[in-house]
């Protein structure tokens, strides 16, 4: 500005000394002094007053975006200039480095374009700090930026890789895409320079996702999962040990064609022809159903019960099955050898009479299934078995034996009793003078409350000595309060009547004749008892006439009346 | 009799030779290999840099004391790759290691003082130190294995001392500056060391074009 100011002021000196030329040359000279400096002061208001309205200024700072080197032997460095304040300004790059002394400025503006500054190798040192400035100047001043260290090792990125190429090989069924490139041409492998690592991407043509691979320092690659009449795009990339990656080559494309098609009807014969055997497998296995079913699923042999016809048995005829029972049955009356060991099953009796929670526990578990006890064979016997009984129940039982009078023990009443299979060899000797009255008994746990067999309660379960048993009904002595045939009775009324059946009235209901041996030998027609035994037929009773005759009389007893079975 | 004699040993001399040769791992194999550690130990120590920048302020590097004064800037090492391509390969090798032995003190004590560093990554830094101390003591013993066949003048090493002690400073910002600064000039030797060796690895791989 100084020298636009001068020489303006040296032009209006020349002007205002041509024009007074007439004047005194003294006066000339003061006039020029005075001139020049009040024309200086004008001439600087007068671009002050232009300044403020055409806004020029100095220039903005500049700032160094970024340095770049493709093959670590150049670089170049970029720069983003500041506003220029209205006027042409200029751009100058100053360096120093760490080894060399001294600032020196760029040696290339031009090669790298326009804002750029272009180290060749001559320049360019590695391993070596540089510290760059860009100094922004117009007329009016210069802008400094901030100082910009770089060491080239740290800016490498090379340049994308060239020609790369698409090729399907391979036979149809199983082709691949072998993906081939060139190395940036500027790059210096051979010499061990640097080392490239490439990478590649691939993406089918409609859809959104790439799948990156690294290929190391391959040249080429293989892609092997590809489908056919798909277009494919790849693109390459690489970098230097381990500076920046380059940028992406452009895509190529290539599309697989389309040769699955022939397979298929190959195919489908193939898996119809395959189907066949296993169709006509399957249409023999349904044609001879039956005797894979044999074959898979034999029958399951039926329970033998030794005596016992299970054909019999399933064709449900009660009365058969009854007699098949008692037919099969060894029973003699002459015969009464002591070696004969009677087991008898006790049913679980509290000594108290009372309901004992474990007791009923017991009897639960022992009075479940009403059953016939018959005591021929040890075998039946033990189904009849049931657990739960004590040995004290056990005693229970002998003590009440062996408290009935003598003359009784031919009538003596014999509980049906369960007991546990260990228990039954005490009673053996008991019962040798009875066994042969008794063996002939059969005797039927009844249950008063049927509809709730787990629970029932211990008074409730009573044993009835069967009158006798034909075809579906069964004929029942009823259960006296004082203990007729009352298994839970205390020991003081052990004795036990058996009743005859008087008549039976109905289908549900059996008139017995209630006999009190010990007391007294009136006839005392008890009670009903109602039995839940589907009795279908009514039953032929046979009467008794007297009492006094109960103990030489007829018993309920199946065997005394064959007729009526 | 006794040129029958020389003849023999001659003969017995060269089939050793030629056994022991064979059985050996040749150069080019063992110095892949060493490339390949170098390019890991340079690769860790510019994650280390990375991890320490992330929250080490820039401007704090301003007043960073000049690389100029890495305690291996004495040492005489090609500044460009005219210059490197025309050092020998005894030559390179032994400034490999020499650059390598110089590091090995100045590590241990970064290892220590990075207990009390200042710094949020402080574990993940102790780590890599300690990863970057394991890898730069096998590589040392390969190279003293690879100088071994390649000669008295691969198996020199220059001396370069560590003269800063065991402090690495009082207060937090020296001590972030010391550490940035001490890593900073590790990295460059480093990258310094991998490019001598896989130039080494291109001279011994005539045979097998492919690696270079």
């Amino acid at each position: 500005m100084s020298e636009l100011v001068w020489q303006h002021e040296t032009e209006l000196v020349t002007v205002v000394t041509v024009q007074k030329k007439q004047v005194k040359r003294g006066l000339s000279v003061i006039i020029c002094a005075r001139m020049r400096r009040d024309l200086g002061l004008v001439l600087l208001l007068l671009l002050s007053a232009a300044v403020e309205s055409n806004s020029i200024s100095p220039p903005g700072k500049p700032v160094l975006v970024g340095c770049r080197s493709p093959e670590k032997e150049t670089f170049t460095c970029w720069w983003e200039p500041g506003s220029d304040g209205g006027l042409p300004t200029m751009h100058r790059l100053y360096y120093e480095t760490e080894r060399l002394e001294g600032v020196f400025e760029c040696p290339d503006y031009l090669s790298a374009g326009r804002n750029s500054c272009f180290f060749d190798k001559n320049h360019t040192a590695i391993w070596v700090y540089y510290y760059l400035t860009v100094v922004a100047s117009n007329a009016l001043g210069n802008a400094t930026s901030d100082p910009f260290k770089i060491d080239v090792v740290e800016i490498v990125k090379p340049n994308p890789p060239e020609n790369v190429t698409l090729l399907l090989e391979g036979r149809e069924d199983s082709s691949y895409l072998h993906v081939s490139w060139e190395r940036p041409h500027n790059t210096d492998t051979k010499s061990g320079w640097v080392t490239i690592k490439y990478q590649l991407r691939v993406k089918q043509e409609n859809s959104n996702e790439w799948k990156e691979y690294m290929s190391g320092t391959q040249k080429h690659f293989n892609l092997y999962s590809i489908s056919p009449g798909v277009t494919y795009m790849v693109k390459v990339r690489c970098r230097l040990d381990h500076g920046f990656w380059s940028e992406w080559t452009n895509t190529t494309y290539v599309k697989v064609p389309n040769y699955l098609r022939n397979e298929k009807p190959f195919w489908i014969l193939v898996s119809t022809l395959s189907t066949i055997p296993f169709i006509a497998a399957a249409c023999v296995l349904v044609m001879k159903r039956k005797y894979v079913k044999q074959y898979v699923l034999p029958p399951v042999p039926g329970p033998k019960i030794r005596g016992v016809d299970f054909q019999l048995l399933k064709s449900g005829r009660s009365e058969d099955v009854i007699s098949a029972f008692i037919i099969n049955q060894n029973f003699s009356l002459t015969t009464g050898s002591k070696d004969q060991t009677e087991e008898y099953l006790i049913v679980t009796e509290n000594e108290n009479g009372i309901a004992d929670p474990s007791n009923s526990q017991k009897r639960k578990k022992s009075l479940i299934i009403p059953g016939f006890c018959l005591d021929s064979e040890p075998p039946i016997l033990n189904d009849c078995e049931k657990s739960g009984a004590t040995n004290q129940e056990i005693d229970n039982y002998v003590k009440s034996l062996s408290n009935m009078k003598p003359s009784q023990l031919p009538a003596q009443e014999q509980q049906c009793n369960f007991v546990n299979a260990d228990a039954t060899g005490h009673q053996t000797s008991n019962y040798d003078n009875t066994t042969q009255t008794f063996a002939n008994s059969s005797y039927v746990d009844i249950q008063r409350h049927m509809e709730n067999i787990q629970e029932v309660d211990v008074k409730q379960v009573d044993y009835r000595r069967v009158k006798e048993v034909n075809g579906d009904n069964i004929l029942i002595l009823p259960l006296n309060s004082s203990g007729c045939i009352d298994v839970q009775r205390p020991k003081d009324n052990i004795s036990e009547d058996y009743s005859k059946v008087k008549v039976v009235d109905s289908d549900n209901m059996v008139f017995l004749q209630k006999e009190k041996v010990s007391v007294d030998t009136s006839c005392i027609e008890k009670g009903i008892y109602y039995t839940n035994f589907a009795l279908q037929k009514p039953i032929n009773t046979s009467k008794v006439e007297v009492c006094t005759e109960v103990i030489n009389s007829e018993y309920v007893d199946t065997f005394s009346a064959p007729p009526l079975i | 009799m006794a040129q029958r004699k020389i003849n023999g040993n001659k003969l017995f001399m060269i089939v050793l030779y030629a056994v022991a040769a064979c059985s050996a791992v040749p150069i080019s194999d063992l110095l892949d290999r060493a490339s390949q550690r170098s390019d890991t130990l340079h690769s860790l120590s510019t994650m280390l840099t990375q991890d320490l920048d992330s929250h080490f302020p820039p401007i704090g590097r301003i007043i960073m004391p000049r690389p100029s004064m890495c305690h291996t800037s004495s040492l005489q090492t090609p500044n460009d790759k005219e210059q490197a391509l025309q050092v020998s390969e005894s030559d390179l090798m032994s400034l490999a290691r020499s650059l390598l032995q110089a590091w090995s003190d100045p590590l241990e004590v970064l290892s220590t003082s990075v207990k009390t560093l200042p710094h949020p990554a402080q574990n993940s830094i102790s780590n890599k130190l300690k990863e970057l101390q394991e890898h730069s003591k096998s590589l040392g013993d390969g190279l003293n294995i690879l100088s071994g066949k390649m000669g008295p003048a691969a198996q020199t090493i220059s001396s370069l001392p560590y003269s800063g002690g065991n402090d690495i400073g009082q207060d937090r910002i020296s001590k972030l500056t010391n550490f940035h600064f001490l890593l900073s000039c590790f990295r460059r030797d480093s990258h310094k060391i991998d490019s001598f060796l896989k130039v080494l690895r291109c001279r011994a791989a005539k045979l097998q074009p492919e690696m270079c």
